[in-house]
């Protein structure tokens, strides 16, 4: 069954304070128009929220600008979100992001946001290259029932 | 843009229960954390936050509730939770909170387990 792009979204957003909520809440948006549960809502608006704190806190980006996109398609099977949350920053090392993962009780307690991402999307995929920028790719599945 | 965090307090005879309403992220975080610690500092050792209100914590948030958890950890106290999203919940899960906090369905239950009143 061939999916097909029922909406699409694109926003450019500064990185200033709590611009994370704006995003989070255009996709939620998106994902309940398509008629998400609202519990894949509000996985996905954690998901991207982490995303643009991680853009805005260390891209270290000349422009300031977090530039997102939202994908939304539906097929026989069920729906399908695609994020894409982009920096023009100067990119990091994914395995070294994910071996500073820690656990309660120890001094260090920062660095969870890959994580999160992980644990609340179905896929998350990094392009990341020095100087390069970064581009995560996110992918929430939801079959119908 | 800003997501303001409101809090409130209630005590009881043996502890209190802090309410937040909204955005959980390094704010919000902070200004729990400074209620928490007042209450600390006046003799509260048992704390329950009821996030009934609370759609989105974000990690630095959970951070800084990781932080309040081990102070009053230090202090011979304990901290609990209740009336979490399912999200919230499963995030507090995976990122360790739940061994170290308990988490109640709602507040009811908690007051009656962790002995509130």
């Amino acid at each position: 069954m061939t999916a097909t792009a029922d909406r699409q979204m694109e926003l450019t957003l500064p990185m200033v304070p709590d611009i994370e909520i704006a995003a989070a809440r255009a996709l939620g948006n998106l994902a309940r128009e398509m008629g998400m549960t609202s519990e894949h809502v509000d996985e996905m608006m954690h998901a991207v929220i982490e995303a643009c704190i991680n853009a805005r806190e260390h891209s270290g980006c000349a422009d300031n600008r977090i530039y997102l996109r939202f994908v939304g398609s539906s097929n026989a099977d069920g729906n399908r979100i695609d994020i894409w949350v982009t920096d023009h920053g100067k990119g990091f090392d994914p395995q070294e992001a994910r071996s500073r993962r820690q656990v309660p009780g120890t001094p260090h307690k920062r660095g969870r946001g890959l994580q999160l991402m992980e644990l609340h999307m179905d896929e998350v995929d990094i392009s990341t290259t020095r100087n390069g920028g970064t581009t995560i790719h996110m992918v929430k599945y939801e079959k119908k029932s | 843009m800003t997501e303001e965090l409101k809090v409130a307090v209630e005590r009881k005879p043996q502890g209190a229960v802090l309410y937040t309403k909204g955005y959980i992220n390094n704010v919000g975080g902070e200004e729990i954390a400074n209620r928490a610690y007042e209450l600390m500092d006046d003799g509260v050792r048992i704390l329950l936050l009821n996030l009934r209100e609370t759609k989105i914590v974000n990690s630095i948030g959970i951070s800084i509730l990781i932080e309040i958890i081990e102070k009053m950890m230090d202090k011979g106290g304990k901290i609990a939770f209740c009336c979490l999203t399912p999200v919230i919940h499963k995030t507090f899960q995976i990122m360790g909170l739940a061994n170290y906090a308990a988490i109640y369905d709602n507040e009811e239950a908690a007051v009656r387990e962790l002995g509130l009143t």
